[in-house]
């Protein structure tokens, strides 16, 4: 029974910073760009989480600093897919280099030492409210899209930007709004793995969730609430490698580390080609 | 008809260039309330370029625009998002609201009562993507209107439609201008020119060559001015042996509303047969199975060694690759013939003469063979197209709107092309949305309505009317 | 002459861009740009052995690089080449540690299949593009972490080397090494062997049909599906390809470098090859000379940590940047449904 209790505990764990960065995902490819650098995203939330939270002492501040520098650099995003009209996934690309480099860049800089950071004031037990607001927020996020002008409009950038043209609106401004949210959403993701979860930042620690969360996206129809329950099934995935350690003999435990990315492989196999992602997705306008 | 001596919208000394071309050319303009008033030419003579500058869509390089009043605009290619629904499109950016959510149902209400202000039918809870096109433009329409615009512009806006949504888009156009909207359409349809239009200015090369009332003028003398003089001939027909070529039988495929629903039919060497038709009905599922490029169902036969060339509808979606040469495109859809290859290289000396073959045959007005085909006009890259599918002497041509978006001097030339193949003993489907060009070109004509033929005509035996009523689905 | 101009004038502002964002970083981290800059190009080019280690960075990035560079012309993203590196290694070091051949038999053998671990990697990412539609940037991705996982697992265990002290393969006899191309260095006819690669895609790319075919789908896949191509034979072969080439590389840094295999086979060398490839405007030849400047980046970022302690990941963050600026020059369409 507690087994059971468990999982399911570890999995709410897990899934988070997959639904952060997973709405940040159907958001932005709502309004018609393509975010492959949540990764980066959710790498600079995590490390500016653990900064900030090093330099004040204030694990509060460190996580709105977190959600600042997701926010940045999804703008650096926005710039590049509207101002700039490049390639959105080359874009994104580079954001996650610059982000992860630069991380293991600053960790070196300033703790001279690199690879981790060290232990700094982290959110203690009240990270559970962070968990509780991931999934708030898919919640919140499906009401604003479907129910509220601005979703309306956003959903108008991702489908044909010539209508919000036409209506007399920005679509490049509403999408530069849904980018920079998306950023936010990733880097608070990052902060719960850094802050959130453990006390430190650690090389790696984002582990390709930014893209496991697009792989959610897609699983998910581009609905927040879909996109929320597959991040549910990866977080289970992730969960299940720490609950069966050791109990499945035959299996190496590099097969069960694996999991969530095969998972996703499987995923993105079966429904690819059955779902419709939004008509102006990764469409430069 | 004119309600007052003041124009709404003023154009004065418009210039506009675009690299290479001059699309509007020191241009005045002047709108009255009320009144209905075509702007006619060919394609590329700037019709479209001068609507774009009159909604403020696009600024000219000199010379001011003046609109007295709010202006909307129709587009010819709609700018609908096709998965909102019909309310959505027509209240994007000015939603009803209660608090901070949208007030769906006032929505609701709000379109349909604009709608009948208007004299049109329309479901406000539809999504745009599973309406008919003739619908789809109500909701653009209704976008506009609902902004009560003192000018209304409307670029080429029965394209798509068919001969009774015409009459009845008329109709609430008519409605609209008796209540005192000025209303611009550009267009290149002259009969609905002359039948519904007050006043008619005549653009050719970017400037204004003639303005006059519509009943001072008449379809030719308009078509003359259009063109600048008389169109050069298309080639004879000759008679021919007919032994079959291509033989349909049942055939379906395609999804939805543009899906093809069981046609049959027959096309011979030395014949052209035409399917008439309205865009939407079926005819690109068609073209795209005869090509192979989408899964059917039913019988398509040709003889086994039968070459076939295909003219596809989007020359820069689907016959060329922009970026690429003359010499590169020529070869496109022939690299595997042994003409073109030498084992598993390209034979570029062969790719080579054969782009200088199609470009002295159809006259292609490039600088040479090696410029990119993006920088070419419409109707040079055209000609590349067509000059490719009828190089290797095909037994089977399709056809699919050869001469869209091209000007008169390139339309004569492939229509002429397309004949001497005729002549020369090919079978050639012609699938157009231009029912003038069936008429000049086929030996027999089918009309095709909602993925089926309904209509069957030899040459001869055609009767205008009675092709109108069929592509409209009316029998 | 326009035409080399404006080709160049990307890879010139980057090289720009570079110079000044690495004196950006130099300064921040104390140094001045001068004692950095010859910090860097004295450990790069300085000598014989700094040339050596040059080359060999340069030769670890040209082999991704150039397979990242005809999935890119064929309208592929594949950011997966880390992968199909470990796993174009993980053959070589695991067949190279147990059987024993002629030398040039055997390293032939190797090499083969280095491109086979990388090709069957690739592979997977292009079937499922090909028969599901599955974005091949998530699946390159993926599979970059299950490579990880798998060779871990198999070198810490049933393949790990009788005498290792880590999770490694057993060394390769020293006749089954490459053969070195500068003397008293670290650099083998690896470099050759990619040069010769980079000669023949080039060659591919413009003279042969499936070259021709391949930036067909690459520049207008609508056009080319429509001509006749086979688009799901191009994209499942070209990303099997593009992980081939990549997988040699592997097996050259096991045959050359390393002379076994572990999981430290690439400091991220799959990742930097995308910069590589971007700067060298996706030419093959082109791209030679860019993987040569960022294998001066790589090796003489070392000796500029050791000696002017600038930290060396300063240039990964440069190398994102690189990649952002650069794809404002050039428009790579990446598709996400083929079928």
């Amino acid at each position: 029974m507690t087994l059971a209790i468990t999982l399911v505990v570890l999995t709410l764990i897990k899934a988070t910073p997959i639904v952060y960065a997973a709405l940040g995902g159907v958001i932005s490819e709502r309004s018609g760009v393509i975010n492959i650098g949540l990764e980066g995203m959710m790498v600079a939330g995590a490390f500016f989480a653990v900064i900030v939270s090093y330099a004040t002492g204030s694990p509060i501040l460190g996580l709105t600093a977190g959600v600042a520098a997701g926010a940045a650099f999804g703008y650096v995003l926005a710039l590049a897919a509207t101002r700039f009209k490049v390639d959105q996934i080359v874009a994104g690309t580079g954001i996650n280099l610059i982000c992860t480099g630069g991380a293991a860049y600053g960790l070196v800089l300033l703790f001279n030492q690199p690879g981790a950071s060290v232990q700094v004031r982290a959110l203690g037990s009240n990270y559970w409210t962070l968990v509780v607001l991931a999934f708030a927020l898919a919640g919140a996020l499906h009401v604003v899209l479907y129910r509220t002008p601005w979703g309306l409009r956003v959903r108008a950038c991702g489908e044909n930007p010539s209508a919000v043209t036409s209506a007399g609106l920005n679509p490049l401004l509403l999408r530069t709004y849904a980018v920079v949210l998306s950023g936010a959403l990733a880097g608070l993701g990052g902060a719960f793995l850094s802050i959130g979860e453990l006390n430190l930042y650690s090389e790696g620690m984002t582990a390709g969730r930014g893209f496991i969360a697009l792989a959610a996206v897609i699983f998910g129809r581009w609905t927040p609430l879909g996109a929320t329950g597959a991040a549910l099934v990866f977080g289970l995935f992730e969960a299940l490698q720490f609950v069966l350690e050791g109990r499945i003999a035959w299996l190496p435990p590099s097969a069960m580390s694996a999991l969530p990315y095969v998972a996703a492989l499987i995923a993105l196999a079966g429904i690819t080609g059955k779902v419709r992602p939004p008509k102006a997705d990764g469409v430069p306008y | 008809m004119q309600g007052s001596a003041q124009p709404v919208l003023l154009l004065r000394d418009i210039r506009k260039t675009y690299p290479g071309v001059v699309a509007v050319d020191d241009v005045d303009l002047e709108l009255f309330p009320g009144e209905i008033h075509a702007l006619v030419g060919e394609n590329g003579a700037g019709k479209s370029t001068l609507a774009s500058i009159a909604f403020g869509e696009v600024r000219p390089d000199r010379g001011t625009v003046e609109a007295r009043g709010a202006v909307g605009l129709v587009h010819q290619h709609f700018e609908l998002a096709g998965r909102l629904r019909v309310w959505e499109n027509v209240l994007l950016g000015r939603e009803p609201r209660r608090g901070w959510r949208i007030d769906a149902a006032a929505a609701h209400a709000h379109v349909i009562a604009l709608a009948q202000r208007n004299g049109l039918e329309i479901d406000p809870d539809a999504f745009v993507d599973e309406l008919p096109v003739g619908i789809q433009q109500r909701v653009e329409l209704l976008r506009e209107l609902d902004r009560e615009p003192a000018i209304l512009l409307l670029d080429e806006p029965t394209a798509a439609l068919a001969p009774a949504e015409i009459a009845s888009f008329f109709a609430t156009v008519t409605a609209l201008a008796k209540r005192g909207t000025a209303i611009m359409i550009v267009t290149h349809k002259l009969a609905e020119v002359m039948a519904y239009a007050h006043r008619v200015s005549v653009m050719r090369h970017g400037g204004i060559v003639e303005r006059t009332l519509a009943v001072q003028t008449s379809g030719e003398q308009l078509a003359r001015a259009m063109v600048g003089g008389d169109l050069p001939p298309v080639a004879a027909r000759a008679a021919t042996t007919h032994a079959p070529c291509l033989r349909v039988a049942d055939l379906h495929g395609g999804e939805d509303e543009r899906a093809v629903r069981g046609v049959t039919f027959e096309v011979r060497s030395g014949e052209i047969v035409g399917i008439a038709g309205v865009e939407g009905n079926g005819q690109s599922a068609l073209a795209d199975a005869l090509a192979g490029v989408i899964p059917y169902r039913g019988t398509i036969e040709r003889p086994p060694h039968a070459r076939i060339g295909i003219i596809p509808q989007d020359r820069l979606a689907e016959a060329l690759v922009p970026n690429w040469s003359i010499v590169e495109n020529a070869i496109l859809g022939r690299q595997y013939r042994a003409r073109s290859r030498r084992g598993m290289l390209i034979d570029r000396v062969h790719a080579r003469e054969d782009a200088r073959q199609i470009v002295e045959r159809y006259d292609v007005r490039t600088p040479s063979l090696d410029a990119t085909v993006k920088h070419l006009s419409g109707g040079n890259q055209q000609k590349v197209v067509v000059g490719r599918a009828l190089i290797d002497a095909p037994s089977l041509i399709v056809a699919y709107n050869p001469t869209r978006g091209i000007d008169v001097g390139a339309s004569a030339l492939v229509q002429s092309r397309l004949m001497q193949a005729r002549n020369e003993g090919a079978a050639v489907l012609l699938i157009s949305f231009e029912l003038d060009e069936i008429l000049s070109l086929a030996d027999r004509i089918l009309v095709m309505y909602r993925g089926t033929i309904v209509g069957a005509f030899e040459r001869e035996a055609v009767e205008r009317a009675q092709i109108g009523r069929l592509m409209a689905g009316i029998a | 002459m326009k035409r080399t101009l404006s080709t160049l004038s990307g890879p010139l502002g980057a090289i720009l861009l570079i110079v000044v964002l690495m004196s950006l970083a130099m300064v921040v981290a104390g140094t001045s740009p001068i004692d950095g800059f010859s910090a860097l190009f004295l450990g790069a080019l300085g000598g014989r052995n700094e040339l050596g280690e040059t080359l060999v960075a340069t030769t670890s990035l040209l082999f991704p690089a150039l397979g990242i560079t005809l999935a890119f012309r064929a309208g592929l993203f594949n950011i997966g080449a880390e992968g199909q590196l470990l796993m174009g290694g993980l053959f070589a070091g695991a067949v190279g540690a147990a059987i024993a051949l002629p030398p040039v038999v055997e390293i032939t053998l190797l090499l083969l299949l280095g491109a086979v671990g990388g090709g069957i990697w690739g592979g997977i990412a292009g079937w499922m593009k090909a028969r599901f539609g599955a974005s091949e940037i998530i699946a390159t991705l993926m599979l970059n972490f299950v490579a990880a996982f798998l060779a871990l697992d198999l070198v810490s265990g049933p393949l790990k080397g009788p005498l290792a002290s880590g999770a490694e393969t057993a060394w390769l006899a020293p006749q089954y090494w490459l053969p070195t191309l500068l003397p008293h260095t670290r650099l083998s006819i690896g470099l050759v062997v990619a040069l010769a690669i980079a000669v023949v895609l080039q060659f591919v790319f413009t003279r042969t049909v499936f070259g021709y075919d391949l930036r067909a789908v690459g520049e207008a896949p609508e056009a080319a599906r429509r001509s006749g191509i086979d688009l799901r034979r191009l994209t499942w072969l070209s990303l099997a390809l593009s992980g081939a080439i990549a997988g040699v590389g592997g097996a050259v840094i096991v045959t050359g470098e390393l002379h076994r295999f572990n999981t430290q086979l690439s400091p991220g060398y799959g990742f930097t090859a995308i910069a590589v490839a971007l700067v060298g405007d996706l030419n093959p030849l082109w791209v030679c000379v860019a993987a040569f400047g960022f294998g001066i980046l790589e090796a003489g970022g070392l000796a500029m940590q050791a000696s002017a302690q600038v930290p060396k990941d300063a240039i990964h963050l440069i190398e994102g940047l690189i990649i952002l600026v650069l794809a404002a020059r050039r428009y790579v369409a990446a598709r996400t449904e083929v079928a």
